[in-house]
């Protein structure tokens, strides 16, 4: 064979071999979704069957299953929604302002005290949050806090700050202190070129600090479980893992993927639309996805 | 600002000092609800609070280390297993996310048709609530009607307990999930860094007769490298901690065989093994973890270039 060719022969093999290589790729992504639907949409089952159902006839797709986890649910799926939304959202906002603070003290000033600031709050935050359960629960039922809003509404606020806080400080260093300065010389205070310079500035790291506070507390298990023990404060989370847990879990997993899908989807299609700033947010910025 | 580091102390108190009323809602915080816990948890691994019948759940006290010091004579056997299990864990999930991510992003990063729809196929797994598909895993990986036996079956090989029967077949299960959830990331991550390399450097290795793997070798690797390093040593420090995927696939079994310290830990504290919590031994277990995770990050600040310039 003449060299040429032999060169052609080697790149359609070379491109060949990366389709075939992409191609399982997305098959092992696609998956547990894909399956998730699927059994989603079938036929309501009996003792788990619809596990094997991978490719269904169109007669016995249904959406009963969503019927059953919008309207039958004990307590419903409204009960659960709001009160996911209440302890995700409250933490977003306590979240959001904290996080909005402690970047712009850790960028734009320069006060004694600050190194060691940054390596308390670096040290503290290495303490894993699943395991601050434990002290959390002796502190929160010595004060009456255990199956209230407001005791969970607390450490779900603290759960992101950290990190936020850092998110916030490496964004607002890439913003030139001409920036504030101007503001300075235009006769407003430092607190007023805070809110009505910097702020607008940061609203794309501003949005990713509070969806991260907001994340956390909606598909937090480990707290919500010890610390919620009457149903009408369930969340959404412990709502999910309940029908997973059950009988009635195990007998009808169309609920538990039904559940499943409706539970994500708000998220999925916030990650997609979002996904360059939450990547470049998630590597702190050492990297621009 | 920056201009004003050479100044002295009391001049920056006076022009710096409102960063200590913006600081302030954020320490108050971190102290009552991070430094006060932990302070909090260390205390209560040096007392005999629900030690399996030692002490009472009413009364407890002051006991020192005698914790530790039962744990490492009379239960060396599980410290050394949640030890081993959790580097395992670690080491192990960041090595199949280098490999998994460096690997397709390569792939990805050439001319190819229909790449940019691999690559959102790719990226949906991670856009997923880890905790509801990692439910959805736990069902998948059932001995009688998870999906995974159903499709084996169906090319003619025997269910397997992947769960419950071997540490091996539980391991491949939990490495095989977590993978799932994480490659995306590692993927998109690597990919983007790869198309900041600048075309040229091939174009140059190109006509002095480099192949793709030579090319691979001597540029894209190391203009990789200090992204590989630092999001390797992220990955790790977040996985040895990460909680869900072990608990809410093996919960630590079969046996105590993926057992690691987050999961044997809220297991002693509040969960399976049985009516009588064992408070002081979960508070230990915390503090052993807390220690590991800090010697850990003082060797990645101190070795890494890439957190200096967060830390600063």
């Amino acid at each position: 064979m003449k060299p040429r060719r032999r060169r052609r022969w080697a790149r359609l093999a070379k491109r060949v071999a990366s389709h075939v290589i992409l191609i399982g790729a997305c098959a092992f992504a696609l998956f547990p979704i894909y399956f998730i639907v699927v059994t989603s949409l079938s036929t309501l089952p009996i003792a788990g069957i619809t596990a094997h159902v991978l490719v269904p006839s169109p007669s016995t797709i249904t959406t009963a299953s969503y019927g059953t986890v919008l309207y039958h649910l004990s307590p419903n799926f409204l009960t659960l929604l709001t009160n996911s939304l209440i302890f995700s959202g409250s933490s977003a906002a306590i979240g959001l302002a904290l996080a909005a603070f402690t970047g712009f003290a850790l960028s734009k000033f320069n006060f004694p005290g600050r190194r060691t600031f940054v390596y308390f709050i670096l040290l503290i935050s290495l303490f894993p949050g699943v395991l601050l359960v434990i002290p959390f629960y002796f502190m929160f039922s010595s004060l009456g806090l255990i199956d209230t809003y407001l005791g969970l509404i607390i450490p779900y606020s603290a759960g992101a700050v950290v990190f936020s806080g850092i998110l916030v400080k490496n964004y607002m260093d890439s913003i030139p202190d001409d920036i504030e300065e101007a503001a300075l010389v235009d006769g407003l205070s430092r607190t007023q070129a805070f809110f009505r310079v910097l702020i607008p500035l940061c609203y794309p790291v501003l949005g990713l600090a509070a969806f991260l506070a907001f994340i956390g507390p909606y598909t937090d298990f480990a707290l919500a479980h010890v610390f919620i023990t009457s149903n009408n404060l369930w969340t959404l989370a412990l709502g999910i893992y309940n029908i997973n847990s059950t009988d009635q879990g195990a007998q009808n997993y169309g609920l538990v993927t039904a559940f499943a899908v409706v539970m994500s989807l708000p998220i999925v299609v916030f990650y997609m639309v979002f996904q360059r700033y939450i990547i470049g947010g998630l590597t702190l910025g050492a990297v621009r996805g | 600002m920056a201009d004003l580091r050479d100044q002295t102390l009391g001049f920056r108190l006076r022009h710096e000092w409102p960063a200590y009323v913006y600081l302030l809602p954020v320490t108050v915080v971190l102290l009552v609800l991070n430094a006060y816990p932990i302070a909090y948890t260390i205390y209560i691994s040096m007392t005999d609070f629900g030690t399996g019948g030692r002490g009472s759940l009413l009364s407890y006290h002051y006991i020192g280390l005698t914790n530790y010091i039962y744990a490492i004579t009379n239960q060396s056997s599980t410290v050394l297993a949640l030890i081993g299990n959790s580097f395992f864990w670690a080491g192990g999930c960041v090595a199949l996310f280098l490999l998994v991510g460096l690997g397709l992003a390569s792939v990805l990063n050439q001319p190819l048709r229909g790449k940019s729809i691999y690559r959102t196929l790719i990226l949906l797994p991670w856009a997923f609530p880890a905790f509801i598909t990692l439910l959805v895993w736990a069902g998948m990986w059932g001995y009688e009607y998870g999906i995974i036996n159903g499709v084996l079956n169906s090319v003619g090989i025997h269910s397997v307990n992947w769960l419950l029967s071997s540490p091996d077949a539980a391991w491949a299960a939990l490495f095989i999930t977590n993978v799932w959830l994480s490659f995306p990331f590692y993927t998109v991550v690597f990919l983007a860094t790869m198309q900041a390399i600048p075309k040229d450097l091939y174009e140059a290795a190109s006509i002095d007769g480099a192949g793709t793997l030579s090319q691979f070798r001597r540029i894209t690797l190391p203009y990789l490298m200090p992204t590989i390093v630092f999001v390797g040593l992220m990955g790790f420090l977040f996985t040895f901690n990460n909680f869900y995927p072990i608990y809410l696939i093996t919960n630590g079994g079969p046996g105590l065989s993926t057992q690691i310290f987050i999961t044997e830990s809220y297991n002693d504290a509040f969960g399976a093994h049985g009516a009588s919590p064992l408070y002081s031994t979960a508070a230990m277990y915390s503090v052993l973890d807390f220690l590991i995770i800090i010697v850990l990050t003082v060797v990645v600040i101190w070795k890494s270039d890439l957190t200096r310039n967060w830390l600063r």
